[in-house]
């Protein structure tokens, strides 16, 4: 019973940190970019006010399936929050005790999915474009953070999440070649995973308009962006869960700060990439892909073999 | 070799089918030739001499010489010389053998004249409309003297829509514009896409046509035209101006004074400056690459103050006269200009190291957009486009007018031919453009700025003008008229060249690369918006007027002191 009521205590808190401050880190990289491009930039606050705008604008419904439009809205934020429950942040995971690894590979490429129904609901060309960007994306991009999970796994010899994470990228016992050449790859795919420049091939707005999300307005579009700002926070604080082992001090909110300077300079890193980058074409990403998926599978074989 | 010699040489071979030869200047030729020569004689000139063609012109002279008229202008680039082959149709059967297929730059001109002078091009190999609406009735011909230059057809009808070709099999139709972020006027291309690759398209545009034209030849006067040429571009407006006040002093045999040639020649170039930095800001957007579109516009502003500060505007400079100019540069202005020129030369030599070492932007833009000496050839591509393929044209150096003649300046070339090549050049060129400037200020002489007015202009009298906009050549071709104005004004702005090719350099390339190559001819469609308020409950509509746009820019653009 304690521990039902501790999980769903840092269930409430990781939702509440997520929702809270992925807008905020969503600002202060907007201004970040702003400064590099010799901007004033909006507030750091702009991200608050611009999903609270979207928020109470009517909701307009349009294309050919309105009801798979607002689920896939729904679903796009529902599924990044979940994957949020899985995380340890400051704390250890909420939901370790009721979830496993294979769960949180279930869920990312659920947060994925939803961008391809978005696109397939609108219907629009671009969407359709947008959408199948998405997969071809997808289907090389996705396995890269699996196999660093299942990498974490198999040097822990658990799919227990609390086990999985807190560093076990790395084997215990020798020098880590595998945990380097995971770290080195995901790394490299950081970028991608929150769909940043030079990686924003699906949304692309001056190739095809924000792809799946140009047919979406209002509340449904703040869902979007507020899936993508809470997916930034989601995928640094996997990656710090991963790759950087934990230093725990015992007390919640010193813990708490540690991993928010963690996230911020791994944010600071991927906006100063972004800023400086033009956007590659989807057949160029792909390709990038699938050399990070070769060396990704390197690594597994590395790790298999106890090295 | 002059105009003299381009004449005799084409007596060899067509002598006979010249009724009348003028040689206004040494480097203009008037050829009137009779109407069956013209697809010979022009594929003649085209391909045998080699001639590069400017523009096809339909006028509707039956009030004066009883017939229609058109010319078909080619410039000799290497002769500098400015060649018109003028054919006279009869009012009574107002035809004329088509000549696209031995210049097929020469495409879209017959079909303009087709709509609106209504000069029927016979064997025109694309019959479809190109300028007028969908909806405009048949047989009605804007730009004949007889139709007033507020006409509204009664049987307009506004259902009809323009027929486009079935999409080739196995491709699905991705309509690409009139609305598009990275195409800021309308124009509309549908797309043919298979996956991700663009197998062909179709274009229609001129969506909001202006009627500058018309309205030039039956309501404004000689010198209120550059006011109204000016506004043909957004971003190349004082070119237009300059072109249509050279054309005008051509025909009338008028000299512009010296100082306001080198003041016409500097702010071309202030033009050029702005217009380049603006241009790079924007691929670099479609790129994906905002930092360096901030960067570029950044650089861009103190331009914009610079103009400001010579002419009042930032745009639209309001500089040309017939005979000269309005505005002078003051010893004040002198300092400033030296001042900034410096400024923006360093500044752009950052951009000019960042960007040409730059893989990433290469990986996008190499081989990407890809045009050939040969594209270049038959579709008379101009300007960066023609010189990034390798051709060496620039009408300063090839048809210097107001000072080009008189400071010194390279002309960039590169080979590739592609988008990335397109960029070098652009890029390189502010270099130049700063060098002209320079050498204005130190160059210029004393004296008027405008020559003395003359008591009329002679009526009738054909003037034709290059001028190197920074997107490539703009030409004009003016026939001086009674009432103070032309009796028809003709312009073809680059960009009319250079959008003919653009299917053939989308062809199998992939969608994602459509933005960038269209975005890299630097098009100019119309520079016209309007806006337009639906309220969709109950299908009301209403269209902003001058006053509101007014007050709104202003409420926006009110400086804070």
């Amino acid at each position: 019973m304690k521990g039902f009521v501790a999980a769903f205590f840092y269930s409430v808190l990781n939702l509440v940190l997520v929702l809270l401050v992925a807008p905020l880190f969503d600002g202060i990289t907007r201004k970040v970019t702003a400064v590099v491009q010799s901007r004033k930039g909006p507030p750091i606050t702009q991200s608050y006010i611009d999903l609270m705008k979207l928020l109470i604008k009517e909701d307009i419904e349009v294309g050919d399936s309105p009801v798979m439009q607002r689920f896939s809205a729904l679903l796009s934020l529902a599924a990044i929050l979940s994957v949020a429950l899985l995380i340890p942040m400051g704390a250890s995971a909420p939901l370790a005790g009721y979830a496993d690894s294979i769960l949180l590979i279930y869920l990312l490429t659920l947060a994925g999915t939803s961008v391809l129904l978005a696109g397939l609901a609108a219907g629009s060309p671009y969407s359709l474009i947008g959408m199948s960007r998405e997969m071809m994306a997808m289907m090389t991009l996705e396995p890269l953070i699996a196999i660093a999970i299942i990498m974490a796994a198999t040097h822990a010899a658990s799919l227990r999440l609390d086990a999985v994470f807190g560093g076990a990228g790395y084997p215990g016992t020798h020098t880590p070649w595998s945990g380097i050449l995971i770290l080195g790859v995901i790394a490299f795919a950081l970028q991608a995973f929150v769909g940043r420049m030079p990686f924003d091939v699906t949304e692309a707005e001056t190739e095809i308009m924000e792809g799946p999300l140009m047919e979406y307005s209002g509340p449904k579009l703040a869902l979007f962006k507020y899936a993508r700002m809470a997916k930034m926070f989601v995928y640094t604080a996997l990656f710090i869960a991963l790759f950087v082992p934990r230093i725990s001090t015992g007390f919640y909110l010193t813990d708490l700060l540690v991993f928010l300077a963690e996230q911020a300079v791994l944010m600071l890193v991927v906006t100063l990439i972004a800023a400086t980058h033009a956007r590659y074409r989807i057949d160029q990403v792909v390709r990038y892909y699938i050399i990070l998926f070769i060396l990704a599978l390197l690594a597994l074989l590395l790790a298999v073999l106890g090295s | 070799m002059g105009s003299r010699d381009i004449l005799n040489k084409i007596r060899e071979s067509y002598g006979a089918s010249i009724t009348r030869a003028d040689i206004p200047a040494d480097n203009r030729l008037l050829l009137f030739i009779n109407r069956d020569s013209v697809k010979p004689l022009a594929g003649y000139l085209f391909r045998d001499l080699d001639a590069r063609y400017c523009a096809g012109i339909g006028m509707d002279d039956r009030p004066y010489s009883g017939d229609f008229l058109v010319s078909h202008d080619f410039a000799f680039d290497r002769e500098n010389v400015l060649a018109s082959l003028i054919v006279p149709v009869p009012a009574s059967d107002p035809k004329i053998p088509s000549i696209s297929e031995v210049v097929p730059a020469a495409s879209w001109s017959e079909r303009e004249m087709r709509d609106l002078v209504g000069i029927m091009v016979e064997g025109c190999p694309n019959p479809k409309r190109l300028v007028l609406p969908d909806g405009w009735p048949e047989g009605n011909h804007p730009l004949r003297k007889d139709v007033p230059w507020n006409y509204v057809p009664e049987d307009f009808d506004d259902r009809k829509t323009y027929p486009f070709d079935d999409p080739p099999p196995g491709t699905t139709v991705v309509p690409f514009g009139p609305f598009h972020p990275t195409l800021d006027e309308p124009a509309h291309f549908r797309l043919y896409v298979e996956g991700e690759f663009v197998r062909g398209c179709e274009y229609r545009g001129f969506m909001v046509h202006r009627g500058i034209e018309k309205l030039a030849d039956s309501v404004m006067t000689y010198n209120e035209i550059p006011m109204l040429a000016e506004r043909i571009c957004g971003i190349c407006g004082c070119v237009h101006a300059v072109t249509y006040a050279q054309a005008v002093e051509q025909a009338a045999a008028v000299k512009p004074t010296p100082r306001s040639e080198f003041i016409r020649t500097l702010m071309l170039e202030i033009e050029r400056l702005h217009s380049h930095a603006l241009w790079v800001g924007l691929a670099a957007h479609i790129l994906g690459f905002d930092t360096l579109f901030m960067q570029s516009f950044r650089i861009r502003e103190p331009i914009m103050w610079l103009a400001e500060k010579i002419t009042g505007n930032r745009k639209t400079y309001a500089l040309c006269l017939i005979g000269g100019v309005r505005w002078d540069i003051t010893p004040d202005l002198r300092a400033e200009i030296r001042r900034v020129l410096d400024r923006i030369e360093k500044e752009w030599k950052g951009v000019f190291d960042a960007v040409k070492g730059d893989r990433n932007i290469m990986a996008r833009s190499k081989g990407i957009g890809l045009t050939d000496k040969q594209l270049v050839k038959d579709f008379s591509l101009l300007g960066p486009i023609a010189r990034a393929a390798g051709v060496d044209i620039d009408a300063r150096r090839d048809h210097p007018y107001a000072a080009y003649d008189k400071v010194e300046f390279n002309v960039v070339t590169q080979e590739g031919g592609d988008v990335w090549a397109r960029i070098v050049v652009r890029v390189l060129e502010v270099f130049e453009s700063i060098r002209i400037i320079r050498q204005c200020l130190e160059k210029m002489p004393e004296g008027p700025i405008l020559a003395e007015p003359a008591a009329e202009l002679p009526a009738g009298r054909i003037g034709t003008s290059s001028v190197e906009a920074p997107r490539g050549e703009a030409h004009h071709f003016v026939v001086t008229g009674e009432e103070n104005r032309p009796r028809r004004w003709r312009v073809r702005a680059p960009t009319y060249q250079n959008l003919q090719a653009i299917p053939a350099m989308i062809k199998d390339q992939r969608l994602a690369d459509m933005t960038i190559s269209l975005g890299s001819i630097d098009p100019c469609f119309s520079c016209t918006d309007r806006m337009e308020i639906v309220d969709i409950r109950t299908g009301e509509m209403r269209v902003w007027s001058r006053e509101e746009l007014q007050a709104g820019t202003t409420t926006i653009t009110r400086r804070r002191s």
